[in-house]
């Protein structure tokens, strides 16, 4: 009788586990090319891991696709996972989708990008406008608050480089001797970007600061420079692996760390503890923060090698 | 429908063998390179009294330097251009060849298997993608656009989303190199130039490009292999993206697997500046670098004068259209 007891009792405890645990997470990037994703899917399957969930990547094997994550959301609400953690890959193209996947009943968490509509558990990332905003202030101040700087846009119409710019616009509004001699665009690519610099320089004899809206363009930038001999102050944002090595080496300046790897932790975790019942806040946005030559070390370690951070030590209770 | 049947029927039909020589003549001759020449010295003048910086020592071999790797990818498409197809698959080609070349370094540190890897396998999707052409029978259009795919389906699983950077500046010389004060990517730009020029207007083999790009029927009727010649316009095309793989990669000194999605579209559209017919059997390998200078300068002027960067596609795209227009109007001057 104690046995049947005990036995039940054990098959009891292991039935609730099962049900608390192995929860199916769908998670949609937006590309396979910019290795800021894989930081986030690493992250994305860290935090499923520690929680016991599993994990399918969906993503877009032309990168930034919309007709493509449109469907990929369409076969996902049939196949029915118990959560979605989604980055749109456009911020309105994707409301539609969005809204089916609401209708089907399955939790969503918006990560990194926001999307224009939808009912959302919360929204997990960084702030484009801030980070820029930090990043641009801290070029102007290494420059003395005074000299020539150069911009180099990203993708133009993208919420991404617009708010990026619009960070850099207003920084520039603090500091009035500041010139900036020439904005152009890049695409977010480093040849596109080295090119562009490689031109701006014959047109500029001096050029303080370059102001990147991304760092695969503060690497090219840094490229055109070395090979015309010319020095400027560099910064990016994203905080890359590349931007990091080229911060250690002296080559760059700083970037805006956007936090790829909590990103993908936070995401996962958000949409975790929503379906197990605990609280999540609805805004999750990392605070601003640029990498530069004294605090690089916490981003200097392989993503695979990296671990999530405990929620609570992150995420406050009440915090927006 | 009916006048569509019989038109179809009467392309088919050979030509007589004189109307065929002088289209072939037609073909080798009748670019017109001078006009385009005299396009580049107008926007060089428009740009030398624009801007102050324009024609100095630095920024011509600035824009050589930019038009150079243009060209290593365009020259090789003019070939396939010519004989009647098209390589979609150019762009992601480059840059599977590079993303592969970068891991070798990476892995190896040979500088001799790097250049191998990337020259290889540029030249082994080439082949693939003749091979789907010419024996598959599958339209060019499509199979390079299949290619394409292939391609970046590969590519996105070799790097794993990641990125290789850091080569040595032994490898970097193929790409930001210097001999005598002028840019490596300059001189290969310069031998190909030639290579291909010779190739194209005095080999039997460049002759046949022409004559089955300018009617594939009459070609196989007298006698010339198309099947053959196809594959080879596309293997000397992927070799050629293969080489521009290594020296873009040798000029960016990083790899990621998006690499090589922004060259197809300006490849393609210097090869039709320059007077490349898509329609195959017309157009030239200097026509291609006049193209891609052109290209090129047009977005190094914007540059200097610090044109808004919405201007910059626009602008681009209308010198496409014109270019074409150009071309219909002097083609139906000649027939």
């Amino acid at each position: 009788m104690r046995l049947i007891i005990t036995a039940t009792m054990a098959t009891l405890a292991l039935a609730s586990v099962a049900r608390a645990d192995g929860e199916r997470i769908a998670v949609f990037t937006k590309n396979q090319t910019n290795p800021f994703f894989q930081v986030v899917r690493l992250g994305a399957d860290n935090a499923a891991r520690q929680m016991g969930a599993t994990v399918t990547h969906y993503i877009p094997t032309r990168p930034d696709s919309i007709p493509e994550q449109i469907s990929q959301i369409e076969d996902v609400t049939v196949r029915r996972p118990n959560a979605v953690v989604f980055t749109p890959v456009d911020f309105k193209a994707l409301t539609p989708a969005i809204r089916r996947l609401n209708e089907a009943g399955i939790p969503a968490v918006n990560m990194t990008d926001r999307a224009e509509r939808g009912n959302f558990v919360a929204f997990v990332g960084a702030a484009d406008y801030d980070l820029a905003l930090t990043t641009a202030r801290y070029l102007f101040q290494k420059m003395g608050g005074q000299g020539n700087v150069v911009a180099l846009e990203g993708i133009k119409g993208t919420l991404v480089s617009t708010e990026r710019m619009r960070g850099f616009t207003d920084a520039l509004k603090e500091f009035p001797n500041i010139k900036v001699v020439a904005t152009q665009a890049a695409s977010f690519q480093r040849l596109a970007a080295l090119q562009v610099m490689e031109n701006l320089i014959q047109a500029h004899p001096r050029i303080e600061g370059i102001f990147a809206a991304n760092d695969a363009m503060a690497t090219g930038a840094i490229e055109a420079l070395e090979a015309a001999k010319r020095q400027s102050l560099v910064v990016g944002i994203n905080g890359t692996k590349e931007a990091i090595d080229a911060i250690k080496a002296g080559k760059m300046l700083a970037s805006g760390d956007y936090s790829a790897f909590l990103h993908g932790c936070f995401g996962m975790m958000a949409a975790i503890r929503n379906l197990r019942g605990l609280p999540v806040p609805r805004e999750i946005v990392f605070p601003a923060r640029v990498v530069d030559n004294t605090n690089y070390q916490s981003l200097d370690i392989a993503p695979d090698q990296m671990t999530c951070p405990a929620w609570d030590s992150v995420v406050t209770p009440g915090r927006s | 429908m009916t006048d569509l049947g019989l038109d179809r029927r009467a392309e088919v039909t050979p030509a007589p063998p004189m109307r065929f020589m002088t289209r072939v003549a037609a073909g080798i001759l009748a670019a017109p390179v001078i006009l385009r020449l005299a396009t580049v010295l107008l926007l060089c003048a428009c740009l030398t009294v624009a801007t102050p910086n324009f024609l100095t020592e630095m920024n011509i071999l600035n824009v050589l330097r930019q038009t150079a790797l243009l060209f290593l990818v365009a020259s090789g498409l003019t070939l396939v251009l010519i004989g009647g197809g098209i390589d979609l698959s150019v762009g992601a080609n480059l840059g599977l060849s590079a993303c592969v070349s970068a891991l070798v370094l990476q892995a190896t540190g040979s500088l001799a298997l790097t250049l191998a890897a990337g020259i290889a396998i540029g030249t082994l999707v080439g082949f693939a993608n003749g091979l789907l052409v010419a024996v598959m029978r599958i339209p060019p259009f499509i199979a390079t656009y299949g290619m394409l795919w292939v391609l970046l389906g590969i590519t996105y699983r070799v790097m794993a989303g990641e990125s290789v950077h850091g080569f040595p500046a032994s490898f970097r010389f193929l790409g930001s190199g210097h001999l005598f004060g002028v840019p490596v990517p300059v001189y290969l730009m310069f031998l190909f130039l030639g290579v291909g020029g010779l190739f194209l207007s005095r080999t039997r083999w460049g002759q046949e490009v022409y004559a089955m790009g300018a009617n594939p029927e009459a070609a196989r009727l007298s006698g010339i292999p198309i099947r053959s010649r196809q594959i080879l316009t596309y293997t000397l095309s992927g070799a050629m993206a293969g080489l521009a793989a290594l020296v873009l990669l040798a000029r960016v000194n990083s790899a990621e697997g998006d690499i090589g999605e922004a060259m197809t579209l300006p490849a393609i559209t210097a090869v039709l500046i320059g007077g490349t017919s898509l329609f195959g059997g017309l157009g030239t390998v200097s026509g291609t670098f006049v193209g891609a200078l052109i290209l090129t300068l047009v977005i190094n002027g914007m540059n200097l004068l610090s044109v808004h960067s919405n201007w910059q596609p626009f602008v681009a795209g209308a010198i496409v259209i014109l270019a074409v227009l150009v071309d219909r109007l002097t083609s139906q001057r000649q027939s």
